[in-house]
């Protein structure tokens, strides 16, 4: 008895968040139905749903996704990469902290979308500039945090794992980087948001293949469906980045207890 | 199974010979000096220690306990002066001391087990074995597994305990791991400690708050006072001491009486005298001390004069206290 009360709770638990979502889009298809919206400017759910259906069975679907997540992922990689390493570099040893940290804080002020005209004047408006620009976001935010997150190990643990006779890159793989991985993670959980936004923009200033090049034409034709299922591609990309990213926190970060799944 | 019981009886017949050939270190420290900066921590401490000792540490917060002990496990280097470990500079057996911090500073992204295993080499297999046989001796085996944020604050003491027991030393330093425990858990500890202690018979330095620890465990009682030794005392109990005896009681107020005394002697309140006059009472007797400046009268308890008796012509520090004047000879 009590436990069939407590199933239906959690299914009631379970739907209730989505009553909301699912009435305003019950309400938008019959305002496009019924003639209150028209669809050049917003078309009805069900149509977005038809696009992305026959989209998919030509494949063009496919193809954009896989060309625009390759861009991302491609930019994250060279910017998260170079971002570690030097944050690594920077938060373990002094002296290249000296040498470069300053000049790194410097560029750190400029808004990476600021330099699009220097970009599309430098690269031209193909690949490269994409690849740079979103490189640039990234490689911040996992810098700093990586940094911030290596030189805030508890001294404490680095004396203890001294005393134990660890040292250079035992000590480095067991104390310092683990005790840093947090930070670092929050570091790509940043960056990983930012790579869609430049991703975005930069594929809607030029492209010719990717989700921006899809949405983009089909502005060209009126197509709004078209427009509509593209942004939502990048919104159902960006969360998958955000959970990919958390599950990376909760595997990694398991022995911390505000991670692990309760 | 025939082969890994084998290998597991060579494991401890070999561990059973480390025992013999490694009983504790034992320790010459003479004229150490360390300063920071500006600031002189330990001004010239002098203290032996014998091999298998178990000394008690007491002293001031800011006196430089600490700091000894981080001199004594290389953790620092001194300022002048030397420490001799088995009459050998300190390096040279670096690696058969081990030190345990009042935090237990296990790596919370290792388990217990991982945790107990850091700094050792060989074959996961052998370490883990080695691992469980600590936790064993700690009471833990069954909590190998886990993540130390799971574990009580005496539990990860203890898991600190036997991470620094697998490498078998023969110095442990133990800079107050028990001062964040209630009393219970803390007289368990003690236990644990004195058992162990015996056991593996390495030499042991405990810095303590609690003037009863120190009485519970240690063959000497030192006293540090502005990083120096000002009081050296034996305590001469058969061991397991227990807390609620009388003479484990009359020990531990007369070493907190000494302690007292002790730190109540500095130059700005005492007085150098020749005793002239003992006026014996029931209760409280009079010392009428003849100093430079004058007849000073002190107070003290009849008792206290039976159990530390005083002469006529001796000469004594007379110490003032806001409230209390106190003699030492
Ligand atoms: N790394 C350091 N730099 C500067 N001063 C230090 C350093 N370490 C310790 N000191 C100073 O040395 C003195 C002794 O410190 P220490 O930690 O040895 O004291 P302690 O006797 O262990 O005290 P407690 O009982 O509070 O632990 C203190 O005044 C402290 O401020
Ligand atoms: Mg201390």
């Amino acid at each position: 008895m009590s436990q069939k009360s407590t199933l239906l709770n959690r299914l009631r638990g379970a739907l209730i968040p989505w009553l909301l979502p699912v009435a305003i889009l019950a309400a938008w298809e019959i305002a496009a139905r019924v003639g209150w919206l028209s669809s050049r400017i917003l078309p009805e759910p069900f149509a977005v749903l038809k696009a992305g259906v026959a989209l998919a069975a030509t494949g063009e679907l496919w193809q954009h996704v896989k060309v625009s997540s390759l861009r991302a992922l491609t930019g994250f990689a060279i910017g998260g990469g170079l971002g570690l390493l030097l944050g690594l570099l920077t938060g373990s040893f002094r002296k290249v902290e000296i040498a470069l940290d300053t000049t790194l804080q410097m560029i750190r002020n400029i808004p990476p979308l600021a330099l699009i005209p220097l970009v599309i004047l430098w690269f031209g408006i193909d690949e490269m500039a994409k690849l740079f620009l979103i490189s640039l976001g990234v490689f911040f935010s996992v810098y700093i945090n990586t940094f911030h997150g290596i030189r805030s190990v508890d001294p404490a643990l680095i004396e203890m794992g001294r005393s134990y006779g660890l040292t250079g890159w035992s000590l480095y793989r067991e104390v310092i980087l683990p005790g840093a991985l947090a930070s670092i993670l929050v570091g790509v959980r940043y960056a990983l948001g930012f790579m869609w936004v430049i991703l975005i923009v930069a594929e809607t200033i030029s492209a010719q293949a990717g989700i921006g090049y899809m949405t983009m034409n089909a502005r060209e034709f009126l197509q709004t469906d078209v427009v509509l299922l593209g942004i939502l591609l990048y919104a159902v990309l960006g969360k998958l980045a955000d959970v990919a990213a958390r599950l990376l926190e909760r595997h990694w970060l398991k022995w911390n207890n505000s991670y692990s799944a309760a | 199974m025939q082969i890994d019981h084998r290998e597991l009886n060579e494991v401890r017949s070999a561990q059973g010979k480390e025992k013999v050939q490694a009983p504790g270190l034992s320790i010459g420290v003479r004229q150490l000096i360390k300063r920071f900066g500006e600031r002189q921590v330990l001004h010239g401490l002098d203290l032996d220690i014998a091999a298998g000792e178990f000394i008690a540490i007491v002293g001031r917060s800011g006196c430089g306990k600490s700091t000894l002990l981080r001199l004594l496990a290389g953790l620092d280097t001194a300022s002048s002066g030397g420490i001799l470990l088995d009459g050998q500079p300190a390096e040279v057996l670096k690696d058969d001391v081990r030190m345990m911090f009042q935090d237990a500073r296990l790596l919370p992204w290792r388990t217990v087990i991982q945790n107990i295993a850091i700094g050792l080499d060989g074959s996961q297999r052998e370490i883990r074995e080695r691992a469980l046989e600590v936790l064993g001796q700690v009471g833990l085996a069954d909590r190998a597994d886990e993540w130390p944020s799971r574990l009580s604050g005496g539990q990860r003491q203890r898991v600190a305990l036997a991470r620094a027991l697998i490498h078998r030393p023969r110095l442990l330093l133990l800079d107050e791991p028990l001062g964040a425990l209630d009393a219970l858990t803390r007289i368990e500890m003690q236990r644990l400690i004195e058992s162990i202690w015996k056991q593996h018979r390495f030499t042991a330095l405990l810095v303590t708050h609690d003037v009863s620890e120190a009485v519970a465990l240690g063959d000497r009682i030192v006293l540090v006072e502005d990083g120096r030794i000002t009081l050296d005392e034996a305590v001469a109990l058969a061991r397991p001491r227990e807390h609620g005896e009388a003479l484990f009681a009359q020990r531990e107020s007369r070493v907190l009486k000494r302690l007292m005394t002790v730190e109540a002697i500095n130059n700005r309140n005492q007085i150098r005298g020749r005793i002239s006059e003992i006026v014996v009472d029931s209760v409280l007797s009079e010392v009428r001390i003849l100093t430079a400046s004058g007849l000073v009268t002190s107070t003290v308890l009849t008792r206290s004069l039976s159990e530390q008796p005083l002469e006529i012509g001796a000469e004594v520090l007379a110490t003032f206290k806001s409230n209390e004047v106190v003699l030492a000879t």
